[in-house]
């Protein structure tokens, strides 16, 4: 136990000591900042604390037509609707209109030319200019107003019917599959990306140290079992805290941010993840990435040279990729319990990916949660034990990676 | 302190890589552990360390089964490596708690043997900076800072130059001075002759050749006559001895039987001029050939 613990401090050490995990893990904490202020300092997205913005820069907008007639009504309207504007209603011809706005006088002119027909003239037409479709809402409200007053409507009621709106709510007896997506589709990646590297790392890791014959001083100095546990152990813990670091970021930097985000309802049900289904993530996380990386460590006990890691390692890498697209591939489709999601929630090396996605997604039987996380972990002690048999065989053995039937030889006479 | 293996035997897969070993070692003594490639000496070793069980056979220390708990062992591989990119009091300190020590304690040893071997200004270091022969005196440190009972030195001369040399030297016999159990395994026959009392020749997994190096010696037939004379040729022609000429230009006097000795040393020196004349006494590097040389 003594030796295990020296072990996990050394490994964990190395990696708080190596400048390149350090760096990337600054690196992300630094881009997700970049992203979490953008908001606030580039001024887009919806105003902080849902106040009105103050536009300062009053542009004057000219509401023309040769008829005066009903124009005064329409301006007021006008005024109402583009509260960023002065609007100043006009009787003038469409060529002193023209002029007003070529030469600055005026941002933008409507020259209404008959109750349901105006023209539009403004100098550079912005790509976000929405004034034509509020001013056609406008017009069409105006019109419609007035052809039911006129039809023996008072104003009040024709007002009353233009303005009634369509109550509704959407009440999902499951998930909300539309708001868990995006925060699911975050975990899973992570997972997978997080597994994926360190799994590398604890091959390498190995590798290494039988590349430079340390290995002929640790295997004589340490139990097998204490090294392959410290050494994954450390890996997980270091993946973990860059974990942490990374998201316990995104979060703080969110919620300092939270008030220029508002409205953003993908990034908002990104934070707004139930901490049940966090404490998932930990589970599933914590069992998937040491199935994964006792699997890499033996691999990479079998390897004399750092070049042979990547062929060996193949085979385990090409499991955890098919895993992850089955599992993207049925959260897209929109079907999350099809029946290769539900093979693979109890199959040890999917379950991490699967069964947390359909924990997310949809509704799983807590006793299903249960057996597939029970599958997990005895896989887990079985695989660590196996793995640890495998690098106590494997590390003495130099040349060629051996066949996997020359390994389980070995095992069985070990 | 005696250590005992006891018909130890060892099979990976099909080969069979020791045949029952069964060798004795003393602590205050130094024990040599020779043969060929491939004979079995790190598998021995190992089994030793228990890095892997024997399939049979008893290891003891003072008549008990060793107990691992108790007894520390250092080790010197053969395939040298540390950490090459870790600072080397890191490593060394973490390979010190490895073997069960405190931190302090190991950092207080640690920087006892530095100083004894001149690496002092090394400790923060990366190892790779190093020169070969100054990595070597790294790895030594591993092998003794946790102050074991049994010392495995695995070719611990090759790669040092003759300052360095000494100073091992020095330090191996310090270590036999401290009543430790010393064993040595090298192809550098002189070392073992300077160094080692007993020693094991081990050939296709078995022990070939096993005692106190004196006695192996002794046990030779003293038959033969080493003669150094400025009359060389002459005596060669000689008719009434049985001669021969060795490559280094003695002459090898070969005798009827072992009782002629004293007759034929006589009759030399009443002949001829003589420097030296001794009897011949096998060294290790013959014997070595001898029982090592055969059938692997």
């Amino acid at each position: 136990m003594k030796q295990f613990i020296t072990i996990l401090r050394f490994e964990l050490n190395s990696y708080f000591k190596n400048k390149i995990f350090v760096g990337i893990t600054i690196f992300l904490m630094a881009a997700i900042a970049v992203v979490m202020f953008f908001p606030r300092f580039s001024g887009t997205g919806d105003n902080a604390d849902g106040e009105p913005s103050e536009i300062s820069d009053q542009g004057v907008m000219i509401i023309a037509s040769e008829d005066l007639s009903g124009v005064q009504a329409v301006g007021d309207a006008f005024a109402a609707a583009f509260p960023g504007y002065e609007v100043r209603v006009v009787s003038e011809g469409v060529e002193t209109v023209k002029e007003s706005v070529v030469s600055g006088e005026a941002q933008c002119a409507f020259f209404l030319t008959g109750p349901t027909s105006y023209t539009y003239f403004v100098n550079n037409l912005s790509m976000y200019d929405t004034n034509t479709a509020i001013a056609d809402e406008l017009l069409l409200n105006i019109y419609r107003i007035n052809a039911m007053t006129q039809g023996g409507l008072s104003a009040e009621e024709a007002s009353g019917i233009m303005s009634a709106v369509m109550e509704h709510e959407i009440q999902s007896l499951g998930k909300d599959q539309m708001q868990n997506f995006f925060y699911t589709y975050i975990m899973i990646f992570a997972l997978y990306m997080v597994i994926l590297l360190y799994g590398q790392m604890v091959a390498t890791n190995v590798a290494t140290e039988k590349s430079s014959r340390a290995m002929e001083l640790l295997i004589t100095s340490a139990k097998p079992t204490s090294m392959m546990f410290g050494k994954v152990i450390a890996s997980c813990l270091a993946g973990l805290i860059q974990l942490i670091a990374v998201f316990g970021s995104a979060f703080l930097f969110f919620n300092i941010n939270r008030g220029y985000w508002e409205g953003n309802y993908i990034v908002e049900s990104i934070f707004d993840m139930p901490l049940e289904l966090l404490i998932y993530m930990l589970i599933f996380f914590i069992l998937g990435f040491f199935i994964y990386a006792f699997m890499y460590g033996a691999i990479g006990s079998t390897a004399s040279k750092l070049e042979d890691i990547n062929t060996s390692v193949m085979p385990i890498t090409i499991i955890f990729i098919v895993a992850f697209f089955v599992v993207i591939f049925s959260m897209t489709s929109g079907n999350i319990d099809n029946t290769a999601m539900l093979v693979c929630s109890y199959i040890p090396f999917t379950s991490p990916m699967a069964m947390f996605t359909r924990i997310a997604m949809s509704s799983v039987p807590f006793y299903e949660i249960i057996i597939s996380i029970a599958i997990l972990i005895v896989s887990v002690l079985g695989i660590g034990v196996l793995s640890a048999k495998i690098y106590r065989v494997g590390v003495l053995l130099y040349g060629t990676p051996p066949k996997l039937s020359a390994i389980i030889k070995a095992i069985k006479k070990a | 302190m005696r250590l005992e293996l006891k018909n130890i035997e060892k099979s990976f897969g099909e080969k069979q890589v020791l045949k029952g070993i069964s060798i004795s070692a003393e602590g205050g003594r130094a024990f040599g552990l020779l043969g060929r490639n491939g004979a079995g000496k790190t598998t021995t070793i190992r089994i030793l360390m228990d890095v892997f069980p024997p399939d049979c056979g008893e290891i003891l220390m003072d008549g008990q089964p060793i107990d691992y708990n108790n007894i520390q062992i250092g080790y010197l591989p053969e395939e040298r490596g540390l950490y090459p990119k870790k600072k080397i009091m890191d490593q060394l300190v973490y390979f010190a708690t490895l073997k069960g020590m405190e931190k302090a304690g190991a950092v207080r040893a640690i920087g006892y043997w530095l100083g004894r071997l001149g690496m002092t200004e090394y400790a923060d270091k990366r190892l790779d900076t190093l020169s070969k022969g100054n990595q070597q005196k790294i790895q030594l440190i591993t092998a003794l800072a946790h102050d074991p009972q049994i010392v495995i030195l695995d070719e611990p001369f090759s790669g040092l130059d003759p300052v360095n040399a000494m100073l091992l030297k020095d330090v191996v016999k310090e270590e036999i001075e401290k009543g430790k159990i010393v064993l040595f395994s090298s192809h550098q026959m002189n070392y073992i002759e300077e160094f080692c009392d007993r020693i094991a020749i081990l050939n296709g997994g078995n022990v070939v050749l096993h005692g106190d190096l004196r006695e192996i010696k002794r046990n030779y037939v003293r038959d033969k006559l080493i003669v150094r004379s400025l009359q060389a040729d002459k005596i060669l022609k000689d008719t009434s001895f049985n001669t021969s000429a060795s490559e280094n230009g003695d002459i090898v006097v070969y005798l009827a039987s072992p009782e002629r000795k004293q007759d034929i040393m006589e009759e030399l020196t009443g002949k001829y001029d003589i420097d030296e004349i001794k009897v011949y006494e096998p060294s290790l590097n013959d014997i070595f050939v001898e029982y090592a040389g055969g059938g692997v």
